[in-house]
């Protein structure tokens, strides 16, 4: 029975997009989350409602992401904000969607907070666990 | 006593299949439930949170359809003792977590009603532990019965 589950289990975790690293990395977890985490069903849940938008922190310019996200990246986090002056508003509810890891996904939401922003959550797992619960994805623009 | 262990197997069988869907959904959320128990070495976090809910899907398959029923028992009763020490011993150091039982996303507290809870799983193990003849079970098809 043990086998067959650990055998299972290295499977599955050869095969999902979304398996954990081997060894977790202790600074991820000891990180103090400045936003709460949602799962990429909340999250689907939210974006089907339309009351919340959704911020992709990846860097460089992946080829795509959750459709309508704003680019707010955490080594250009000033100057992507501004660019997003007219359409990302402080009274926005923010999804804050990286790539599974959450130390950057946690700084932009801080800095976020810090700006203003009070309804800010992270999604668990990254685009890659977003498109495994079969959320929509598009393009995304080149980041300048 | 049959079919009470037969019951108690598709009970306890159940909730685990049940318990362990959201976790296979969410490991990285599921890992941070593990995580904040602060019993789990670094080395094993990820892999405890890949295997615990395959584990979990295995023998509770295992206990419901008949397969190695006692092994599935033994499995799930050794799992709920683990749940047990954990939630005692978080409830022991005053941590206010989610128990990360069903739902990664928050869930229960941990509290002594979920220790209550984990006896009366505890309890419903035995049965298709002890019981040699638990009911129908796809086992019998090449054991001959019970």
């Amino acid at each position: 029975m043990l086998a067959v589950a650990l055998a299972l289990t290295a499977l599955s975790w050869a095969l999902r997009p979304d398996r954990l690293p081997l060894v977790a990395d202790p600074a991820v977890y000891e990180l103090e989350l400045a936003a709460p985490l949602v799962t990429p069903t909340v999250a689907r849940d939210l974006y089907e409602a339309g009351d919340h938008l959704f911020v992709d922190v990846r860097p460089g310019t992946p080829a795509a992401t959750v459709p309508g996200a704003f680019l707010v990246r955490e080594d250009s986090f000033d100057d992507d904000l501004l660019r997003q002056f007219d359409f990302l508003t402080p009274a926005d509810p923010l999804v804050i969607v990286g790539d599974g890891e959450l130390t950057a996904a946690s700084n932009v939401a801080g800095r976020l907070l810090d700006r203003g922003w009070h309804d800010v959550v992270i999604m668990s797992g990254g685009l890659a666990a977003w498109e495994a619960a079969g959320g929509p994805l598009a393009p995304r623009e080149a980041a300048p | 006593m049959r079919w009470t262990a037969f019951l108690c197997r598709l009970a306890v069988g159940g909730i685990f299949v049940y318990a362990c869907l959201d976790k296979i959904q969410h490991p990285q959320a599921f890992a941070v439930d593990i995580h904040n128990y602060r019993l789990v070495p670094w080395a094993l976090l990820h892999p405890w949170a890949h295997y615990l809910p395959v584990l979990e899907a295995t023998a509770g398959l295992a206990l419901v359809l008949g397969v190695a029923r006692r092994g599935a028992a033994l499995v799930l009763g050794g799992l709920t003792v683990v749940f047990i020490v954990a939630i005692a011993m978080a409830l022991l150091r005053g941590l206010d977590i989610s128990c990360g039982c069903f739902d990664t996303d928050g869930g229960h507290g941990v509290g002594l009603d979920l220790l209550l809870r984990d006896l009366v799983l505890l309890l419903a193990c035995l049965p298709p532990l002890l019981v040699r003849d638990s009911g129908p079970a796809l086992e019998q098809l090449w054991r001959g019965r019970p």
